[in-house]
């Protein structure tokens, strides 16, 4: 055996690396921004309470105050018509917004100001945070009476949804992992010699629009023809992609959908989609295997993890909503492939095993836990697992939000190699660029919130322990070219800010080799659909002391990205000329959407125009005109028979239960008691056939009833319990009185004697009501129909005194069929009415 | 207000400490070197029991900049490790070991002697249960470049040998180097972990001496003991000891055995399935057969020429003698399903065909007899085969052409 060597010390990291320069001093937009308004994902300032108390408490421990209140409060005044649309409608008329004084006491009594209850609420909230607030006891009255009945949905199934979605919200603005694994994929040219490669990104409003770029690998890659697009049934989370026996297999994840399309690996050619599968619960995976075409791996958040093959179909691995090493609350899952094309990881937050999918019950192993093997800390859990197989067939990348972890399935569960990574949110997306032998590969870390992008060397795992090449590097992000772009109106400033810092959603690269020229192409996605790309130049000689430009920090508003280079004979750069264009292109997109984006609203006016609502300075035209016929039946010693005008009587219905020939007996009854000659008429009527007897007396017994029931005022003051019962009486008679027409004015029983003045007819209340109330004046003032009898019905409960509205009859026995508040509140008698109007 | 002050202080810190990460993810040294001394500084003012953890952050960060920065030196390096090591008890042992690291890594080898000694005989208070494995790795480290300056002696002693006269004083130094080392690397392989470095040098240091019982002891209890991670350099350690040894087939078999089991990927699987091929045991040869099998189910391996081929033979074998044709029909029941699509599949013959054309003969030869002669993968390269006038394709053509009775025996 041939003597030991010397052995030689090699560090675990900090050997030297490739060193690659950025070629720009910022990302440059690859695609120009998509048209239409994008809407910035909530920050945290929108959710969180915000007082100088709580922001001490938050400082502490007891954690974030969302601010429910406030949310609630928007949701109000967003959606009134949600809140309290038709309860709204109907107050309408009693709430008085002015600043004065109500004048017309009239309205006093039914009318309350709004004006004090908003100064209460102005005042409250002033208070807050005051340790002695105190409801002003207005409010807390008002509040009180109104919990219940004022609000469309009910309140407090309200505030629950509302919370859950504050609560779910909150939880995202802290670490959203529903885009793990990004949502952008490159494709690369399928031979090296063609410089045409894809892009596949999400796009559109709400990201659910799947587009296959070509893009064209120049100085800087820019865009060719039109893409091919596809409109998804939601929002694109996750787009994965592998290449397989020279095609390309793009898999797209949405939260309750997963597809996969196949790319033919000749340029030009269409993607085709070839399956698509719906899951109940979110889904939370989708890695498509580098193994075998047309195998796809998918894990939902009830923690079932299935390979999906194209052919055929769906099979179950585990399920098991718990996660492996420990408890974990995280619904996430995540799967990936392995060397073996039967063997899947699967993942949770505390850790990952491997499954064989042949007997996933039995077959299974321990891959990496978190806990002492791998020296983790405590809280540390995994964020995204990646299968680094192109690379090296075993190797395996683990990153937490700590640290970062290459792990060999051979030796699992003792990282090969392991490294803090510094970055300010974890790690969501990752890339693989395998080197060539004897080159470090290089992984690139990318973090969704803070844009965050490093890109890391490592070489060996074979031949020779693992160890990370040269130091982690950082990359531009998408929000850093702000610094370089031109000087901007300060609104637009803040607009183009936002639009570029929002969080990152995907990341794909590749490297570039033409000759000598090594470079490499860094693709970053943004949430607004914004692709930004860099392009890193690979400096072969490594000079000992960088010079200059290294340590030199570029000062915000220089813009070397602006300024002529020397060696350029163009003049300005590309990347320059690029930004111009997109921030053309973005700004027309802000300005168009400008005119026609304000929120729909729903004009009360149209219910009831102003006209209609004001209280008429003297008497109208039409109260006159009944004073007027009171006055003449008076002189006259008549009685009015209806109240209606003429003109507004509603259209006679078909009359089928009227004796053929002659006018009602009734009606000749009375004419002739009036005239003095009751007598001769009953000879007549004895006279008359048995049958004819029966039928009249038939008749009289029904009006008799409904009279009693509806139009007599003795009915109303009769006790309530009988006054239901006639009620259940006269639904028992159902719709042959539907046809009745006119309503006869006198009940025999319940009537006072005939002499007496009609002391119980005319209504208190001002006369229009009574005119806006019939159903043809509201239909003329365009209500509509369904709001015409709630507002009836409403109305006719606050009117004071015997406000019956003269109606169809038509409408009785729908009446009897309004909501149960309703019904009781009609049946409401006496002791209801004396009550000063619902307090107010 | 203080409490204000305090909460002020906290973000300023943060900050600092931002900047700091910005400037060494950029390489720029100078500025996070500037940015550090801020920070050192802030630490000073700082009376909050948070300060634990910003001395360690301020030990890995300086050590970083140290390490890269342009203007540093050796002797600056280590005034800043003597500074860590102070600042901190409960991390002293850490600092120490990583100090002797970087000295290692720059070939200060006597004085990261030195430095170990130093740290073994430092005394804190009670040890706890970290500090006493600190101490064994320090210990084991000790050992380790004990056994490199054994390792020289030893060299220039066979140097010298071959001369014909030996020097009785080297010699002496030499064995003094072996027992101060194999005290201690004897010490922390006893914990349960990965110390492939240790066990290799303590082996190597026992069989020196012949003492190889006790060399097989530690790597049987290295491999088998199932306190330590399921290691497959352990067995592979076992299996070259065992060789070495000149032990039997059957003991060497029984390593490799293990061995597949926990790795079946392994590279010494061509080696064992060419083991167990020779053997006369029809059990063994069946086990060959699984081995080799197994092996290919891996990516790693799919362009392997030598597994293929190895494969092939086997499957050649048993198709000609027609025995035990029911082995290969029990290894393909669970991979029919994948492996065409796998290995077969015309993009791959296409490629295979092009880049190594053993290969694709080899594997032409196995998807002949497991897929009939109707299969992608080998029409297109018998034909390819026969179109470049290559004799061995036509045999190959013939061979599977009269076996194809084989497949339908298979697959039926």
């Amino acid at each position: 055996r041939s003597p030991q060597v010397q052995p030689a010390f090699v560090p675990h990291r900090g050997a030297t690396g490739e060193r690659w320069e950025a070629a720009d001093a910022a990302a440059v937009p690859v695609l120009l921004p998509s048209t239409g308004c994008w809407i910035p994902s909530p920050t945290p300032q929108d959710i969180l309470y915000r007082s100088s108390l709580c922001r001490k408490l938050w400082a502490g421990k007891s954690g974030a105050t969302l601010d429910f209140a406030r949310q609630l409060g928007h949701f109000f005044v967003d959606h009134p018509e949600d809140a309290f649309g038709s309860l709204g409608h109907l107050l309408h008329k009693n709430f008085y917004l002015g600043n004065t004084k109500l004048k017309v006491t009239v309205s006093r009594n039914s009318t309350i100001r709004m004006t004090a209850l908003l100064e209460d609420i102005d005042r409250l909230e002033a208070r807050r945070g005051c340790p002695r607030q105190h409801l002003a006891s207005r409010l807390r009255w008002f509040s009180h009476l109104c919990r219940d009945w004022l609000f469309e949905v009910p309140l407090g199934l309200l505030a629950d949804c509302l919370h859950e979605e504050l609560t779910q919200q909150w939880s995202n603005l802290l670490f959203d992992d529903s885009f793990t694994g990004g949502a952008l994929a490159w494709l690369p040219p399928e031979d090296v010699g063609t410089p045409v490669g894809r892009l596949v990104h999400p796009g559109g409003h709400a990201m659910n629009r799947l587009y296959f770029q070509d893009v064209v690998l120049e100085e800087l890659p820019h865009t060719q023809g039109s893409p091919v697009q596809f409109e998804l049934s939601g929002r694109i989370r996750q787009v994965a992609a592998a290449r397989v026996d020279g095609q390309d297999f793009v898999g797209v994840r949405s939260d309750y959908h997963c597809g996969v399309w196949r790319v033919p690996g000749k340029t030009g050619a269409a993607p085709a989609p070839l399956q698509v599968i719906r899951t109940d619960v979110p889904a939370s995976c989708l890695t498509v295997s580098p193994h075998l075409p047309g195998e796809l791996s998918v894990c939902t958040q009830s923690g079932t993890i299935y390979l999906w093959s194209i052919e055929t179909g769906l099979q179950q691995l585990r399920h098991d909503p718990q996660t492996m090493f420990f408890r974990d609350h995280s619904p996430w899952r995540w799967s990936d492939f392995t060397a073996h094309p039967r063997v899947l990881s699967c993942a949770d937050r505390t850790g990952l095993q491997c499954l064989d999918a042949r007997a996933p019950k039995r077959c299974h192993f321990d891959l990496f836990k978190v806990g002492e093997e791998a020296g983790c800390q405590q809280g540390e859990r995994v964020v995204l697992p990646m299968y680094l197989g192109r690379a090296h067939p075993s190797q395996y990348l683990v990153t937490t939000q700590f640290s970062m972890y290459v792990l060999d399935e051979r030796l699992p569960l003792v990282p090969i190699l392991k490294w803090a990574h510094m970055m300010k949110a974890p790690p969501l997306f990752a890339h693989l660029m395998p080197g060539k032998p004897e080159r470090s590969h290089k992984v690139l870390l990318g973090a969704s919130r803070t844009q965050e992008l490093l890109l890391l060397q490592y070489r060996g795992g074979s031949q020779s322990a693992c160890q990370l090449a040269g130091t982690p590097q950082k990359l531009h992000n998408i929000a850093g070219c702000l610094q370089h772009l031109p000087t901007q109106l300060p609104h637009r400033h803040h607009l183009l800010q936002q639009r570029l810092s929002a969080p990152a959603a995907g990341l794909a690269a590749m490297l570039q080799e033409d000759g000598p020229h090594k470079s490499m192409l860094i693709f970053q996605l943004s949430e607004a659909g914004d692709v930004f790309c860099q392009r890193l130049i690979h400096k072969a000689a490594q000079p000992p002391v960088p010079p200059s430009r290294d340590e030199a920090t570029t000062a915000p508003g220089s813009s070397p990205l602006f300024e002529a280079p020397a060696s350029s004979p163009h003049g300005l750069g590309t990347a320059a000329l690029r930004y111009r264009r997109w921030l053309r292109a973005l700004f027309k997109t802000w300005r168009e959407p400008a005119q026609h984006t304000c929120p729909p609203s729903l004009s009360q006016r149209r219910l009831f125009t102003r006209r209609d609502l004001e209280v008429p300075a003297g008497p109208s035209s039409l109260q006159r005109q009944m004073r007027q016929r009171l006055c003449q039946t008076m002189q006259e010693g008549g009685r009015i028979q209806c109240w209606e005008p003429l003109a507004l009587q509603p259209p006679p219905l078909p009359q089928t239960l009227e004796l053929p020939g002659g006018p009602d007996p009734l009606s000749t009854r009375l004419t002739a008691a009036w005239a003095g000659d009751w007598e001769q008429w009953w000879e007549e009527r004895t006279s008359f056939s048995v049958a004819q007897r029966q039928q009249a007396l038939r008749e009289r017994r029904r009006r008799q009833k409904r009279a009693q029931g509806h139009h007599s005022l003795s009915a109303s003051f009769t006790s309530s319990l009988t006054y239901q019962s006639e009620l259940s009486e006269l639904s028992d008679v159902g719709p042959s009185q539907l046809s009745h027409s006119c309503p006869p004015l006198l009940s025999q029983e319940g009537s006072p004697p005939a002499g007496s003045p009609p002391v119980r007819s005319p209504p208190p209340s001002p006369a229009p009501d009574e005119a806006l109330l019939s159903s043809q004046s509201l239909r003329c003032r365009g209500i509509p129909k369904e709001r015409r009898k709630t507002l009836r019905d409403y109305l006719s409960v606050w009117a004071e005194g015997p406000l019956e509205p003269p109606e169809p009859p038509g409408s009785q026995a729908s009446q009897l069929c309004i909501p149960s508040s309703q019904s009781q509140l009609s049946s409401a008698s006496q002791p209801r009415r004396k009550r000063p109007r619902m307090g107010f | 207000s203080s409490n204000e002050h305090k909460l002020n202080f906290k973000k300023s810190k943060e900050a600092c400490l931002s900047y700091i990460q910005d400037a060494l993810l950029q390489k720029q040294w100078k500025r996070a070197a500037e940015f550090l001394t801020c920070y050192v500084e802030s630490l000073e003012k700082d009376y909050s029991r948070e300060h634990i953890g910003a001395s360690e952050i301020i030990w890995r960060i300086g050590t970083e900049i140290l390490w890269h920065h342009s203007q540093s030196n050796m002797k600056e390096f280590n005034c800043f490790m003597e500074q860590m090591k102070t600042l901190g008890v409960k991390r002293y042992l850490k600092v120490c070991l990583e100090h002797v690291f970087h000295l290692l890594c720059n070939g200060q080898i006597d004085e990261a002697y030195q430095n170990l000694s130093l740290a073994e005989s430092w005394r804190f208070g009670e040890q706890t249960a970290i500090q006493d494995k600190e101490m064994k790795l320090i210990q084991a480290y000790r050992g380790l470049l004990d056994y490199c300056s054994w390792s020289k002696q030893k060299n220039i002693l066979l140097e010298h040998g071959e001369d014909g006269f030996s020097d009785l004083a080297v010699e002496q130094e030499m064995h003094g180097y072996f027992r101060k080392a194999a005290v201690n690397l004897k010490e922390i392989i006893k914990i349960p972990g990965v110390w492939d470095v240790f066990v290799r040098c303590y082996v190597d240091l026992l069989e020196f001496y012949g003492d190889h019982n006790e060399a097989r002891q530690v790597l049987n209890e290295y491999a088998y003991n199932s306190k330590f991670p399921a290691n497959p350099n352990a067995h592979v350690y076992l299996y070259q000891f065992l060789k070495r040894q000149g032990e039997s087939k059957k003991s060497l078999i029984s390593a490799l055995k293990i061995l597949h089991d926990i790795v079946p990927s392994h590279e010494l699987m061509i080696d064992f399935n060419t083991m167990l091929q020779k053997s006369k045991k029809r059990k063994k040869r069946r086990l060959g057969l699984e081995v080799i099998f197994a092996a290919l189910d891996y990516a790693g391996w799919k362009e392997n020429a030598k597994a293929w081929s190895c494969l092939a033979r086997q499957v050649k074998q048993i198709v000609i003698s027609e025995k035990h044709l029911d082995w290969i029909k029990q290894e393909w029941d669970s991979r029919k399903d994948w492996w065409p699509a796998f290995h077969f599949s015309r993009y791959l013959a296409k490629r295979n065909w092009q880049e190594n054309k053993s290969l694709s003969f080899e594997k032409a030869l196995v998807a002949g007899i497991l897929l009939g002669k109707d299969c992608k993968y080998f029409k297109y390269v018998s034909h390819q085969g026969c179109k470049a006038q290559l004799k061995r394709f036509r045999m190959l053509k013939k061979f599977v052409t009269r076996h194809n009775a084989v497949y339908l025996r298979i697959s039926g």
